[in-house]
């Protein structure tokens, strides 16, 4: 009985020299890009009208025009996270990357980021889950699965809750598919993300952002407390642009001498030859000097 | 102990003993045994890879610009003055200040805004390909500029510097990375150098280093760099499994003591196109976007 017994370890101790080779194969694929990263981020897309560069269609654009930045006072809306794909261009984003362990096997099943304004979180799982029913619920950050290609990581992220693509009120729609790509360059880490939307967007969408590795950087907590209903804004109201009323949707067109059509974005402007013919095109007298202007 | 002595003393563990030892052994038998090829000569080792053959990436072909970031600096000529996104210092805006686009026009300094600093973000085609097997050329129909990147870290053959700069490639991804996990990245050393905790071979991008640059403008409204301003650029291109692009994704960092607080980055986004269709060559022009 004990022969026999012996007999059987002995066949799985075959295997044993073959699994000495296949941690050094599998930890060639990763670059390092775990730590503390201080944002070199700019942000632009700030004014209201400004569109410029955005492959919008006319959902988007209609309902972009009906934002209004009151919007931001109301009680829900106070405390509300950025997606982290909106959140790590827009915001105060200092970035931590951590790994993602099991909790029962304490196994890496992937990355953790962690950005300072309204700390939305980001898991990237790389242990080869699949994603969950389309009918799941969708999150700030959605559920992102990723891999390896070299260097960079490569994710995908849906189940997205509808956002904003700028923070003047440009949408993204809980249809979309955010695909993100982080390389570290030496000490820089960039982070790419190609927005699908076909709710709101008739291109893919393309965004980059850079960070600089920050060892001793601490990203503080970011308390968040909502007032209550009717401090700022009436109780009641959602304040809004009805179609065609936006008063202050051309002010930022005026005052960079963009015409008006223009600076609503849509893939045909992001193209060289839009140069051209922006040429032929009526630009308004420039005579709003006032930068932001915020209309009640 | 009583399994353990049993397990070495059947022969069936004196054979696993003996192929686990050939596994543990068989790196150093094959390294051994390539560097006694090498040392008797049977076996010439093959030559060195040029930069062409060693590309891990295919940057080649024709590209254009998606302008999809810091749209009115690009596609319009920003006022003067305006220069919200770059870091720079007193003297550098006063230098700015002083931009006149018709003075550079007429004094034959058209091209400063098509600069290896800002040509990139210039709106416009790329055509990349391999003037040699060690020196990858970019033509831009924007402003009919060349670049040159030249692998191998020679040296300039002049210290003129010209509104391309003299460019060093290498094909990078291999970096000293300390590999620690959950140790919060790499070692640094005193100086911010990274100290080294494994190798990986694994170029995956292009990164290009470049110096001797004529001093020029980063935006096309006269926002200076100097002569002492150097330039890194890490070129990658991927498919687009949604949308069945090929990008190109170029991120510059330009260090300027000069006239910037901070190295300022940037990043150019291009799609791959399938021949030269559109291509509109235009020469250097101080008060146009391209």
């Amino acid at each position: 009985m004990r022969s026999r017994k012996i007999n059987w370890n002995m066949k799985a101790l075959w295997f044993l020299p073959l699994l000495l080779l296949l941690p050094s194969r599998l930890a060639l694929a990763q670059a390092d890009i775990l730590g503390e990263w201080s944002p070199r981020v700019y942000n632009d897309g700030m004014d209201i009208g400004d569109y410029t560069g955005i492959p919008l269609n006319d959902a988007g654009r209609l309902r972009a025009e009906s934002w209004h930045p009151d919007q931001i006072d109301l009680p829900e809306n106070m405390c509300r996270p950025h997606p982290i794909d909106i959140g790590l261009r827009v915001s105060v984003s200092q970035l931590r990357i951590t790994p993602e362990l099991d909790p029962d096997t304490k196994q890496q099943v992937g990355y953790r980021l962690h950005v300072a304004w309204q700390e939305p979180e980001q898991v990237i799982y790389t242990d080869g889950r699949p994603h969950p029913s389309p009918y799941a619920p969708h999150k700030w950050s959605g559920f992102s699965t990723g891999h390896w290609e070299g260097n960079t990581l490569v994710y995908t992220t849906d189940h997205l809750k509808e956002a904003y693509l700028t923070r003047t009120g440009v949408p993204r729609s809980s249809k979309s598919t955010v695909t993100t790509r982080i390389h570290r360059y030496g000490n820089y880490l960039n982070v790419t993300f190609i927005i699908d939307d076909p709710a709101y967007l008739t291109e893919p969408y393309i965004r980059e952002y850079s960070w600089v590795y920050a060892p001793d950087q601490v990203i503080p907590p970011f308390p968040c407390e909502m007032t209550p209903d009717g401090t700022i804004v009436q109780a009641g109201t959602v304040p809004n642009y009805l179609p065609g009323k936006n008063d202050v949707l051309y002010d930022f067109a005026t005052e960079y001498g963009i015409p008006h059509e223009s600076a609503l974005g849509g893939a045909e402007t992001t193209y060289p030859e839009y140069i051209k013919k922006m040429k032929t095109m009526k630009v308004a007298p420039r005579t709003t000097t006032e930068h932001y202007k915020r209309a009640g | 102990m009583e399994m353990v002595c049993a397990i070495i003393g059947s022969r069936a563990s004196r054979a696993f003993l003996l192929v686990a030892t050939l596994f543990m052994l068989l790196p150093a038998l094959l390294s051994a045994q390539d560097f006694g090829a090498r040392d008797r000569g049977n076996a010439p080792p093959a030559p060195p890879k040029t930069p062409r053959e060693a590309a891990p990436k295919d940057l080649t072909g024709y590209w254009v610009s998606v302008v999809t970031e810091l749209w009115r600096y690009r596609m319009l000529v920003p006022d003067k003055n305006d220069f919200q996104f770059v870091p720079l210092n007193p003297e550098g805006r006063k230098v700015a200040a002083t931009w006149d686009p018709a003075k550079d026009q007429a004094s034959g300094n058209e091209c400063k805004s098509y600069a290896a600093p800002a040509i990139m973000q210039v709106p416009g085609r790329l055509h990349i390909y391999w003037q040699d097997d060690s020196t990858l050329r970019i033509d831009t129909d924007s402003g009919t500029q060349t670049r040159l990147f030249h692998f191998g870290g020679s040296q300039p053959q002049s210290d003129q510097p010209t509104w391309q700069g003299y460019s060093v490639a290498s094909w990078e991804g291999d970096e000293h990375v300390d590999t620690r996990d959950g140790q919060g990245g790499p070692i640094q050393d005193a100086s911010g150098k990274l100290i080294p905790g494994r190798v990986m071979h694994q170029a995956d991008y292009l990164k290009v280093l470049t110096t001797h640059l004529r001093p020029g403008y980063l935006q096309k409204n006269g926002v200076p760099y100097s002569g002492n301003a150097t330039l890194e650029e890490d070129f990658d291109t991927f498919p687009d499994s949604y949308s069945g692009n090929t990008w190109l994704t170029v991120t510059s960092v330009v260090t300027d003591p000069q006239y910037l607080i901070e190295r300022l980055f940037t990043h150019a986004h291009f799609k791959k196109l399938p021949d030269n269709s559109g291509w509109d060559p235009t020469p250097c022009r101080a008060n146009e976007p391209r």
